[in-house]
């Protein structure tokens, strides 16, 4: 798992060197400091970095293959499992969130997240999943007039 | 998309006031404004910045005397630069009950980004005022006057301190210093407070911005008014020429204006033409141009337009030749 | 100058009872806003400016001033329960403050909190009582080579918190810095990585991404490593120590953190621009470097949470000094405030003390009163909030979600940004998984528009010269007081620690 993210990294440092070398110039007209200079020198620093730690991580993978070695609670498979849940279901509640705006995506939200984390327990989830939204309702648009997501399709209520 | 109460209090207000004149003259389906229609008004900004503080100003003037018969929904569309709440605006084609207030980003943003939209798109209500700039140096500098700043600057390269580079900060020194026939480095700041601190610890010799920001600190002699951009000084200044007193004019300036979304109906454009010519007549207008050293500059309609087309083909031409934008 | 006859002025037109009502229903909402993620004190006061509108100045100003340092209390809470700094400076109050939480102490840490912030606060308007002048000269003699160095210095400080890897560490720093570099470049108006989008102009701002990788990506860290399964399934697994007030040991133990703390952060927060998140880092690192346990710190030490917290909090009464003193305004709070006088028709500026004696008088007086009336609001509302440490997971969880999601976007009403929050918690979850350290990316993402921006706009003006960083005073200051930092501070601590080993050794 380590390896891809830093590939993944790795990805985005190219991609973020390779603008810096073509689309920006590391000095301006009068030969000071121009809009690459920075962006030129953090991308190569990053791709530097980013290489080196992918060969620690596949030198500690080895080690670790020959060792038996295993890093964390998590890695036994349902903690992968579970965080991925929460973060399938935050990724729901942003999409939710632009369709049906903040008040009702979040009751929406509430309902199945508890339905899904705290299986069995009906009333407490209920409860939790509307007086909370109403809470934050009243706090971000009655009392401090500050924005809740608006719905982009108007439900009739 | 922000959601401010003050839709609720000016819907109240416009309510009571709109009560008895709909008693008095029948409403009349195709006649503009329909008292039934809630005005949409866009501010592209968050609150508290200086499209806002115009926005809500206009508003609570329209509302004072009585100037629209329907609702009022004040809304903050902030978000890219003026993008998202123009683009909603320029979304509303061939209504007549958006509008939005315009500030130096209605110019300035379709050049940096793909907007879908033109400055000169909307249809033109009125061009109210321009923020124009002073030129100031370090109060204890020998600089006295704008004619000693030019004979200084052609002897010796000055640093011109401003906000932003695709601004009116930058395109108001670099003609100016065109004209008078000076060269000069300009260092831009992300803000007003910025570069009014580097020009206090004499990191900059000069800067320009917008006075009212400053107007204590040229009180009390810290900084040295020499010029301004506009077409007249504002009281608060005292003598300090304008930049065409002295024989540089550069008729640049970002402009403070309403406009709504594009092909608008005839009838709207001019109701708020009429409207506008009484909001300009009131105290509170006044009132709202002196704290804010705006300079008052009245167009309305076409010539509103046009107004933004030169302002436009100006900034481009200037940016461009810098390489600032493409 | 009688100063007292002044404060006495003041008192009388603060203590009024409807300016004292104002005073507390400014403190509550600040305390509300603040713990809100996203929603620091520069947005709460922006939102909360109209409102305003039509008061008296002196009362309107008293609120928004309650307002702003209310926030500053109430920032500290969500740092400390679920790990969600709300702004920028309150990200070096994780550091400990959560940790603390996790052993049980969320109580004394939250207890703390408010008397750090008690303290840090009432010593910055002591200070801006007797010294505004002097520390006026001090802002005034800023300008971008001091900028950059003192950039600089709050990216050094980052060493310290750079965790076990410093490869990942530096990785870390390096992807804030990038980031930091997307927007218009403020030199040459180019875009950089806009790719012709509008909302990309700005910039990235760093609450989306703090909220995410602090808030969402310890979050899901916690389900991952499955702590809703076990124990209590909340935050404290095993509740052994459930004091709810700070013992003696954490008094004693931290009062010169207090004091060094208010001194250092108000300093920095009389410098416009610099502000708080510089102070409460630079808080942070030198108290780490003083202490005879370093390496407690980022477990959970009392001194690590109480050393940025004063700090934070001295750094928003010293940004009231260029704000009164000059009409300048040293972060997006004050500015916010400056908006304010301009609105009632004040003129800001270096006389503005002396025109209107009894505005500025009843602000700093009111600022006495509110830091007091926070630390009673804090006490009572602390017994409540700590009850959120004990909600299982599998409840709060979906909940933080909410709030996190919804606090993101209420700052900018943006859907881009609550995205960008949503993705950050998931790269958050990675970095803390594989070693990374957010906090570096986030301070890095903070500091790094300000050493880039700073540095070309210092060789612009030297034209292209770095002789100019040993020309100025300012800067040599800066420089000496960072090889002080850097030199002096280790090997005090070094001492410091070996004293202590000997007196264990002889015990």
């Amino acid at each position: 798992m380590r390896i891809v993210f830093l590939v993944a990294l790795l990805g985005g440092a190219v991609f973020y060197s390779y603008v810096a070398f073509i689309d920006l110039s590391f000095f301006n007209q009068r030969g000071r400091p121009g809009a690459g200079f920075f962006p030129r020198i953090v991308g190569v620093a990053m791709v530097v970095l980013v290489l080196w730690a992918m060969v620690d991580a596949l030198r500690d993978r080895r080690a670790a293959a020959t060792n038996g070695f295993h890093d964390g609670l998590g890695d036994t498979g349902s903690g992968w499992q579970d965080a991925a849940k929460l973060v399938l279901l935050a990724l729901t509640y942003a999409v939710l969130l632009r369709i049906f705006g903040g008040f009702v995506s979040t009751i929406i939200y509430l309902g199945l997240a508890l339905s899904v984390l705290n299986p069995g327990r009906h009333l407490q989830n209920a409860l939790v999943a509307v007086i909370m939204p109403i809470v934050v309702y009243l706090l971000f648009d009655r009392l401090l007039n500050a924005s809740m997501p608006p719905a982009l399709i108007d439900l009739p209520f | 998309m922000t959601h401010f109460h003050t839709t609720l209090k000016a819907g109240a207000v416009a309510l009571v006031a709109a009560a008895p004149l709909a008693v008095a003259t029948p409403v009349v389906a195709q006649q503009y404004p329909d008292p039934g229609e809630t005005l949409d008004w866009t501010i592209a900004f968050g609150p508290g910045g200086g499209n806002d503080i115009m926005a809500r100003t206009i508003v609570e003037i329209i509302n004072t005397y009585d100037l629209y018969p329907g609702d009022i929904a004040l809304e903050n569309r902030a978000g890219g630069s003026g993008a998202v709440g123009w683009g909603h605006l320029y979304g509303q084609s061939g209504s007549g009950y958006g509008i939005s207030t315009t500030s130096g980003s209605f110019v300035t943003t379709p050049l940096q980004a793909d907007t879908p939209w033109d400055p000169t798109d909307f249809t033109p209500v009125a061009l109210l005022a321009t923020d124009d700039l002073v030129l100031v140096v370090n109060g204890s500098s020998e600089i006295q006057n704008i004619d000693e700043f030019i004979s200084y600057a052609q002897e010796n390269p000055v640093t011109i301190a401003g906000t932003g580079t695709v601004n009116v900060d930058f395109i108001v020194p670099t003609l100016f210093a065109e004209a008078a026939g000076f060269e000069f480095e300009y260092v831009s700041f992300n803000s007003m407070a910025d570069q009014t601190t580097a020009l206090l610890s004499e990191s900059v010799d000069a800067m320009v911005g917008n006075p009212g920001e400053i107007l204590g600190l040229i009180d009390s002699g810290d900084l040295r008014a020499l010029v301004y951009s506009g077409s007249s000084t504002p009281e608060a200044l005292g003598d300090v020429p304008t930049m065409g007193d002295v024989g540089h004019d550069i008729g640049v300036s970002m402009p403070r204006g309403l406009i709504l979304p594009p092909d608008a109906p005839e009838e709207a454009q001019q109701f708020w033409i009429e409207t506008m010519q009484q909001v300009v007549e009131t105290p509170e207008w006044a009132e709202y141009i002196a704290t804010n050293t705006l300079t008052p500059t009245v167009l309305y309609g076409e010539e509103f337009r046009e107004f933004l087309d030169r302002t436009q083909t100006g900034f481009g031409e200037v940016l461009r030749s810098v390489g600032a934008i493409q | 100058m009688d100063i007292f006859s002044d404060l006495f002025m003041g008192l009388s037109i603060a203590i009024t009872p409807i300016n004292l009502v104002y005073l507390l229903i400014g403190a509550m909402v600040g305390m509300i806003v603040g713990v809100i993620p996203g929603f620091g004190p520069s947005a709460g006061l922006a939102i909360l400016l109209p409102v305003t509108f039509g008061m008296d100045p002196i009362g309107a100003i008293m609120m928004l001033a309650a307002i702003y340092y209310g926030a500053m209390y109430g920032g500290t809470i969500t740092s400390i329960l679920i790990n969600t700094p709300g702004e920028s400076a309150t990200v070096a109050s994780t550091f400990d403050g959560f940790p603390l939480a996790k052993k049980g102490r969320a109580g004394p840490a939250l207890v703390m909190q408010a008397v750090a912030s008690f303290v840090g606060g009432t010593v910055g308007v002591i200070l801006i009582t007797i010294l505004a002048p002097m520390f006026s000269q001090v802002s005034r003699s800023f300008g971008p080579p001091e900028y950059f160095l003192l950039a600089c210095m709050g990216l050094l400080t980052l060493i310290v918190m750079i965790g076990s890897s410093w490869k990942l560490g530096v990785i870390s720093a390096l992807i804030g810095l990038a980031l930091g570099t997307v927007g218009v470049d403020l030199e040459t108006g180019q875009g950089r990585y806009t790719f012709g989008s509008a909302e990309l102009i700005g910039g990235i701002y760093f609450i989306p991404i703090a909220i995410g990788l602090f808030g969402l990506g310890e979050l899901f860290y916690a389900f991952w490593s499955g702590l809703h399964n076990t124990g209590s399934g909340s935050i404290v697994q095993y509740s052994k120590e459930q004091r709810f007030w700070p013992t003696a040991q954490d008094f004693i133990s931290t009062k010169w953190t207090m004091v060094r703390g208010s001194v250092l952060g108000f300093v920095v927060g009389v410098i416009p621009g610099a502000g708080a998140t510089i102070a409460s880092l630079m808080a942070y690192s030198t108290e780490r470097s003083l202490s005879k346990h370093p390496e407690r710190f980022g477990k959970g030490e009392m001194a690590g949470l109480v050393a940025p917290e004063t700090a934070n909090n001295a750094a928003s009464s010293g940004a009231m000094i260029p704000l009164l003193t000059l009409g300048i305004p040293g972060s997006a709070s004050t500015a916010v405030l400056l908006a304010a006088f301009m609105l009632w028709g004040l003129r800001p500026g270096p006389l503005f003390m002396s025109q209107n004696p009894e505005l500025a008088w009843g602000l700093i007086a009111s600022m006495y009163l509110g830091n007091m009336v926070l630390l009673a609001i804090s006490i009572f509302a602390i017994p409540l909030f700590v009850q959120i440490i004990k909600v299982p997971y599998r409840i709060l969880g979906p909940a933080v979600v909410v709030i996190c999601a919804l606090g993101t976007f209420s700052v900018h009403a943006s859907f881009i940004e609550t995205y960008l929050m949503f993705a950050a918690g998931i790269v958050g979850f990675f970095m803390r998984r594989f070693g990374f350290s957010p906090a570096a990316l986030v301070l890095a993402l903070v500091l790094g528009p300000l050493a880039e921006e700073a540095l070309r706009q210092t060789m612009t003006i030297s034209r292209g010269s770095f002789a100019i960083f040993v020309q100025r005073p300012a800067s040599l200051w800066i420089i000496g007081i960072t090889i002080a930092l850097l030199v002096f501070l280790p090997i005090l601590g070094r001492i410091g620690s070996r004293a202590a080993n000997t007196e264990k050794a002889g015990g």
